[in-house]
């Protein structure tokens, strides 16, 4: 059995399809993942399953791969022992996911904005370079910035989580190089499937980093590190300015606004 | 057994185990302090032993509840200690951490504290320290029962 806890999550599943529903039905989301190279034993630790699910989970893949013996799958030695279902995030942490909740406001209301994409007149082509802007600023030199040059440099940047996290933040960036040149080329097609990819992909990265992610990470740092990781992210800030993000969050708050607006006048009529 | 059944804070209680305790008592524990002062009025926010630290701001009476208080609480810390219940000149305090927060540029601190009602004053100093300050820290409170149990343990 050590075997297979020592393989990769994508390799079990192609020689035991089934696991794919075991994992979907805990709310392990490996099956759509890219890169997939992450270790059974490792999907376990990182999701911090209570002891009775991780008993129930590995006992029910033990049975597909082995549905001839009462295997039963060994239990994984965690650092840290989970102790509640709800999130307590640190201060640091904390931080990025407050930054979530404001590109997440962006990215709900992309569908609003290709219902309403007007791209010949100036006004209809400046919400989008705006919102690029903001994605741009915000999200990524700001957020991604302090993810990939602070946060993730406390961990093992091999492992495949913060691999497939790097990854999804380069998707990301091709889709915004691909929303200005349709912009420029006037190509409202190519626009609409660009702006959609990134909300797709942004959100499902966000919600990975919340919910797995993140509380993994915050069981592993200790409290110099929580300290550390604070005081770096005000210097990111700083450097940034408060210019930048206040701009950012002013855009947000006015193209809901704008937009909400416009919904309700569409409603009445 | 009379109790005085006013204030929790001082209110008696018998905690004498009943059984022999059951923890290894084999071997010899060394002390975790690495600094004298210690007490809130006594300490210098400019002492070597501060700066960028992690510190612990604990109540007079944790270190004598929490069992293993050096081993996993003390240790890697600097410390000061005060008690919000009898101390006097409590708007120093409030200005101390301040200057630990803004002159020291402590890395974190860590409020322990009793369970008993008035002890959660020590963590309302440090919250006001922190709110008057320039700079911003991540602030940990830990509330410790009579038993010595860790009861909460929460970024403030
Ligand atoms: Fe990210
Ligand atoms: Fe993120």
């Amino acid at each position: 059995m050590e075997e297979y806890l020592n393989k990769g999550i994508k390799d079990v599943i192609s020689r035991f399809p089934k696991v794919a529903d075991i994992l979907n039905e805990y709310n392990i989301g490996c099956v759509p993942c890219s890169v997939g190279s992450c270790l059974l034993k490792d999907i376990v630790q990182i999701h911090n399953l209570s002891s009775e699910d991780e008993e129930a989970l590995m006992t029910k893949i033990a049975k597909v791969i082995y549905p001839d013996r009462g295997i039963k799958m060994p239990k994984i030695q965690r650092k840290t022992q989970p102790k509640s279902r709800e999130i307590k995030y640190s201060p640091p942490i904390k931080k990025l996911v407050d930054e979530h909740a404001l590109i997440k406001k962006w990215l709900v209301l992309i569908p609003a904005v290709i219902n309403d994409l007007n791209i010949e007149t100036e006004d209809g082509r400046k919400l989008i370079y705006d919102g690029v802007y903001f994605i741009r600023s915000y999200a990524d030199k700001f957020h991604h910035a302090k993810e990939e040059d602070i946060l993730f440099k406390y961990f093992d940047e091999n492992l495949d989580i913060i691999k497939s996290m790097h990854e999804d933040h380069e998707t990301g960036r091709g889709h915004v190089k691909a929303i200005i040149e349709a912009l420029e080329r006037k190509d409202k097609k190519a626009l609409i499937e660009h702006l959609n990819g990134y909300k797709e992909l942004l959100m499902g990265h966000i919600k990975k980093e919340d919910d797995i992610l993140y509380p993994w990470m915050d069981r592993g740092l200790s409290l110099q590190q929580v300290g550390e990781l604070f005081s770096k992210f005000n210097e990111a800030e700083e450097k940034i300015g408060k210019e930048v993000v206040e701009r950012c969050e002013r855009f947000v708050k006015g193209a809901e606004e704008k937009l909400l607006k416009k919904q309700k006048e569409e409603e009445k009529t | 057994m009379n109790t005085f059944e006013g204030c929790p804070g001082s209110k008696m209680q018998d905690l004498r185990k009943k059984e022999e305790t059951k923890g290894d008592e084999s071997g010899k524990r060394e002390s975790q302090l690495g600094q004298w002062p210690i007490q809130l009025h006594l300490v210098s926010p400019m002492a070597p032993y501060y700066q960028k630290r992690d510190v612990l701001l604990s109540a007079d009476c944790v270190a004598y509840t929490v069992g293993d208080f050096h081993k996993d609480y003390l240790k890697g810390k600097s410390i000061a200690i005060a008690c919000p219940k009898l101390d006097e000149g409590q708007d120093v305090y409030v200005e101390k951490i301040k200057s630990l927060i803004d002159d020291a540029k402590i890395n974190t601190l860590t409020v322990m504290t009793m369970q008993v009602p008035c002890c959660a004053g020590l963590v309302a100093i440090a919250r006001q320290a922190l709110e008057s300050a320039k700079r911003k820290i991540p602030i940990k409170s830990i509330v410790v029962s009579l038993q010595g149990d860790i009861l909460s343990e929460d970024w403030v």
